[in-house]
């Protein structure tokens, strides 16, 4: 079964169409890259599958159920996790206290169960726990689990947003240029850590401008430009594409 | 200092045997205004403390509970115990409707739109003669009862009561910050679109949030009516919308001890400055002003500080290291 499904996805601003028509799929494992230039609609077409824009018409399946048009929340009840294109965190929390917050979805025990301290809720803050060290680990911030994320550097506070999206456990993951403002050398770790994401079986649909991290880690990528989709293929493919080179690749070379 | 385990039970012998070191009726009667204040000042701490909101409205949440024992007892002679739980579903049921209204809407418009409810609850109160007996208000309120067994009459006796509704809402805030639902409250605080984001109904958490602090505040008015045997609408006025706040802030927004010192400050204060008449408003509003610039966290940031450098507002969960 496809993890998500888009159909012919549109999203109109008055007269301008900013995505006209864009369909792709997303297979159970399969890390996904969305590229084009500056303007390309890439973040209206993040922003739609994410809940947090309706879309002007068109479709988005998620594991088959129609989940076109929900709410942020919604969609991510579903086991859909997302980050930011700017770094969203919980500052004034500690690293810990961030990805705790973030098992929300997969917990049930509230305020009521800790009240009077039943079995299944003391039983689900262990696992609330362990998920969180979990996800820490996973992003290697175990060690600074007790600092406030405001403390943590620029590339930990980007990690941190992967640890808050994969503690939730998410059946697939939707990364908003996770790479901008890192160095090649944390842009390398993040090829890594989605990788890793991947092999834990969670879907990845990545929107990027950084060529290294899409081509090295993607294993399909769709073309935007002007809200239409020109490209779809291996990055291989797709990098040699005419048209792909034409209004994108060949203001930036490939292999770079 | 540090926060032992024995704290909070020593702070509640403490507080138990308080009344008992003085047999001076006014110094109960202050005791028993710091505990109710107490109350009311953790129940708009939900709001202001852990979802992050300011209501300007709480005050009125306050009368209605005190308005709704006052009626009960005045045409159904029905007062005692059991019309705490009553203005508890009075004050909750305004606040569902209002928070409905305006919780969608965030930070200062929020804030403005609370002003305006209240004031719409105030002035109702002030001119709905009828039901209110308008700005004479309603007195001879008939004392808290328990169904003919025993009569709340002395202010001690109400002192306990609400040292008794104070550690038990104070324990439920305690609960509330090391749960699920807690920490959803603290998400949407800090970040409301990274909580949407991780499947927390932000609107639905506030309102919940919302709910539960405006029927506190219900409870809180339920007793003050019948402890004054009097209500009139100054207890909606400006004067306490403002008080209460200030008494969250000074005492330290997301703690619990917090908005019980705040309480204490304000009841200290104003009695240590009544000589000085209306102008102890202004010192206490100054020392709001003093406490926003220099101790963002309030007073109790002082203590937490010396136990964690750079401690938010929240309370912190206990480490998981720590039990290992």
């Amino acid at each position: 079964m496809t993890s998500l499904s888009v159909n012919t996805l549109t999203k109109k601003f008055g007269g301008l169409t900013a995505v006209s028509d864009v369909d792709f799929e997303i297979g159970p494992g399969e890390i996904l890259g969305i590229i084009g230039p500056n303007g390309a609609g890439k973040t209206t077409l993040f922003n739609m599958l994410a809940g947090s824009m309706e879309p002007t018409s068109g479709t988005v399946y998620f594991r088959g159920e129609n989940i076109t048009g929900l709410r942020a929340d919604e969609v991510a009840r579903r086991g859909v996790a997302r980050t930011f294109q700017i770094t969203s965190l919980f500052p004034s929390l500690s690293a810990l206290d961030n990805v705790r917050s973030a098992t929300y979805r997969t917990k049930r025990t509230g305020w009521i169960a800790s009240m009077f301290r039943t079995a299944a809720y003391r039983a689900e803050e262990d696992e609330v726990n362990r998920d969180a060290m979990d996800a820490l680990d996973f992003c290697e911030l175990a060690h600074h689990a007790h600092y406030n994320a405001q403390e943590l550097s620029y590339g930990e506070q980007r990690r941190l947003e992967i640890a808050i999206a994969l503690a939730s456990k998410p059946a697939l993951l939707l990364l908003d240029e996770p790479a901008a403002g890192m160095n090649p050398e944390e842009g390398q770790r993040l090829v890594g850590m989605i990788r890793n994401i991947r092999d834990r079986g969670t879907s990845v649909l990545l929107v990027e401008h950084h060529m290294r991290v899409v081509m090295g880690v993607c294993d399909r990528v769709v073309v935007l430009d002007h809200g239409v989709k020109i490209a779809e293929g291996a990055p291989t493919e797709v990098a040699n594409d005419p048209e792909v080179i034409r209004v994108y690749l060949g203001r930036e070379a490939v292999s770079a | 200092m540090t926060m032992s385990r024995f704290t909070v039970p020593v702070l509640i012998v403490g507080a138990v045997v308080l009344p008992l070191a003085t047999g001076n009726t006014y110094l109960h009667h202050l005791l028993v205004l710091w505990m109710l204040f107490s109350l009311l000042a953790l129940s708009l701490n939900i709001i202001i403390g852990y979802i992050g909101e300011l209501s300007f409205g709480h005050a009125a949440f306050f009368g209605i509970g005190a308005y709704t024992t006052a009626i009960l007892g005045m045409h159904f002679g029905l007062p005692g115990i059991f019309g705490l739980f009553v203005a508890a579903a009075m004050a909750g049921l305004f606040g569902l409707v209002i928070g409905y209204a305006s919780l969608r809407i965030e930070g200062p418009q929020f804030a403005i739109l609370t002003l305006g409810f209240g004031s719409i609850i105030y002035t109702t109160t002030n001119y709905w003669v009828d039901v209110t007996r308008g700005p004479m208000g309603i007195s001879n309120i008939a004392p808290l009862g328990v169904g003919g067994l025993f009569e709340f009459t002395t202010a001690i006796e109400y002192y306990y009561l609400a040292l008794f509704l104070v550690a038990g809402f104070g324990y439920c805030c305690h609960a509330l910050m090391q749960s699920r639902t807690g920490r959803s409250f603290i998400a949407v605080r800090e970040n409301a679109s990274l909580a949407a984001s991780l499947g927390i109904n932000v609107f639905r958490t506030k309102l919940l949030a919302f709910v539960v602090a405006t029927a506190v505040a219900g409870v809180a008015g339920a007793i003050f009516a019948p402890y004054l045997t009097v209500v009139t609408p100054e207890v909606m006025s400006l004067h306490y919308m403002v008080a209460i706040i200030i008494m969250v802030i000074v005492g330290g927004r997301g703690t619990i001890a917090g908005p019980i010192l705040g309480a204490l400050i304000y009841v200290g204060i104003l009695e240590l400055l009544r000589a000085t008449g209306p102008l102890r408003m202004v010192i206490f509003a100054g020392l709001m002003t003093l406490s926003v610039i220099y101790l963002p966290g309030g007073l109790i940031s002082i203590l937490k500080r010396k136990i964690h450098i750079g401690g938010g507002v929240t309370d912190q969960p206990p480490k998981p290291e720590a039990k290992q």
